[in-house]
């Protein structure tokens, strides 16, 4: 049996670029920081905080995502949006998803033959 | 006494670009303070919930890095391998070169012999230091602009030839057998012209003449019949266990006469300890000392080192 490690990192290193995936489609709607989070964690995206907001900046400076100081609550919060440029790379993202389950699919098939 | 968060932020921003550390402020406040709300919300005292926030948000700079996309590391994959092989190549020649430059002039045209071997270590120590930091601080300044290298790309035309499947190098063999000849050489030759002349002027021999009949002999042999040893080795590609054995009773066959010798004080020749006062008084003694360890470190050494190769090559 594998260590606990092991398996800890293989998932990681599947589960990473993920974590892109699931706040583009996210931020479909609009969100800020931490809702993000939550929303992300209770649709089984489990991600640290300390990895998401610097992530929603640098996929800003990419220009996948708008952002949008919100003054009108209790406290200003800095609300992000999934932006035209981030939904054509979304959409690429997206159906390499699709081909690698497809991929996965076939083989595991493949070999049961 | 400012708030633990105010302190967080703070140290964040330290490490981040002026011109962006405004809006990762008021963000990184927002989202704490979301945080903390959480958990308030969830039955958690406030104090707790800030600190463990914080905990989990972890080191201030390692954060300001992901903020910033700076790497946590002097010398990335990128770099790594091409700092790596320039320091070693620029080492193996530099250092070297520089201290012999500097420990020959400082002999002779410094004229202080003494001291040229110091000089020589040091300069070149000093030298291996200044070229490891330069290059070093060089390829950490290339990992933080992120200058592409514009190198060739490896390709399979680098590769260098295989080595054979031989542990011991032919130049070690030759290097043996030569020692092994000159220590054969030298028994005859400090009988017949030694440097050392007793008061008629003719040479004395280093060595007890008396020994000639007894023990320089079977030291004769045992010198031979290693050569042979270093022979078969070289054939047989390495170091064998039945060899180790052979060897190591050569070694016992040389080094424990020897030592018997110089423990009772009857290797050197009687006339010659006469010859020389610092001999007599007490010298003989600790000569005998020295080189009795000198001759257990080397036979020790030598059947360790054979057992360590035997073990790699038999592996």
């Amino acid at each position: 049996m594998v260590s606990d490690e092991i398996l800890r990192t293989h998932l990681q290193e599947l589960r990473r670029g993920t974590v892109v995936v699931a706040s583009l489609v996210a931020l479909r709607h609009p969100d800020y920081g931490y809702a993000l989070l939550q929303r992300l964690t209770a649709h089984g995206f489990p991600v640290d905080a300390n990895t998401l907001y610097p992530l929603l900046r640098r996929l800003e400076e990419q220009g996948l995502l708008t952002s949008e100081w919100n003054t009108e609550e209790s406290r200003p919060r800095k609300f992000y949006r999934t932006s035209a440029d981030g939904e054509a790379v979304l959409a690429r993202l997206l159906d390499d998803l699709a081909a690698v389950q497809t991929s996965v699919t076939g083989l595991i098939e493949g070999a049961k033959r | 006494m400012t708030s633990l968060t105010d302190r967080y932020v703070a140290a964040t921003l330290r490490t981040v670009p002026a011109p962006r550390r405004a809006e990762i402020a008021d963000e990184l406040r927002a989202s704490i303070k979301d945080m903390i709300e959480g958990r308030a919300a969830a039955g958690q005292d406030a104090d707790a919930a800030e600190r463990e926030v914080l905990t989990e948000l972890g080191h201030p700079d390692r954060l300001a890095a992901r903020y910033v996309d700076r790497p946590l590391q002097l010398i990335g994959p990128a770099y790594y391998l091409v700092w790596q092989s320039l320091l070693r190549r620029l080492l193996t020649v530099i250092p070297a070169v520089v201290g012999v430059v500097v420990g020959v002039l400082k002999a002779t045209v410094g004229d202080e012999p003494e001291a040229a071997v110091g000089a020589g270590i040091v300069v070149a120590f000093q030298t291996g230091v200044q070229i490891a930091f330069w290059v070093t601080l060089s390829f950490a300044v290339l990992e933080r602009t992120r200058t592409p290298l514009t190198l060739p790309e490896w390709s399979p035309d680098q590769l260098a030839e295989a080595p054979v499947e031989r542990d011991v190098k032919l130049s070690d063999t030759c290097a043996s057998i030569a020692f092994l000849l000159i220590t054969l050489a030298f028994l005859p030759w400090q009988h017949l012209r030694s440097w050392v002349s007793d008061t008629d002027g003719r040479g004395l021999p280093l060595l007890d003449p008396a020994l000639w009949t007894s023990w320089l002999p079977v030291l004769a042999v045992v010198l031979v019949l290693s050569i042979g040893l270093e022979l078969v080795k070289y054939r047989l590609g390495g170091w064998t266990w039945p060899l180790v054995g052979l060897n190591a009773l050569l070694n016992l066959a040389f080094a424990v006469p020897l030592i018997w010798l110089l423990a009772t004080e009857r290797l050197l020749n009687p006339d010659l300890v006469d010859r020389f006062e610092w001999l007599r008084e007490g010298g003989l003694e600790m000569v005998g000392r020295v080189t009795i360890v000198v001759v257990v470190v080397i036979t020790v050494w030598d059947v360790v080192d054979s057992v360590v190769k035997a073990r790699r090559h038999t592996r």
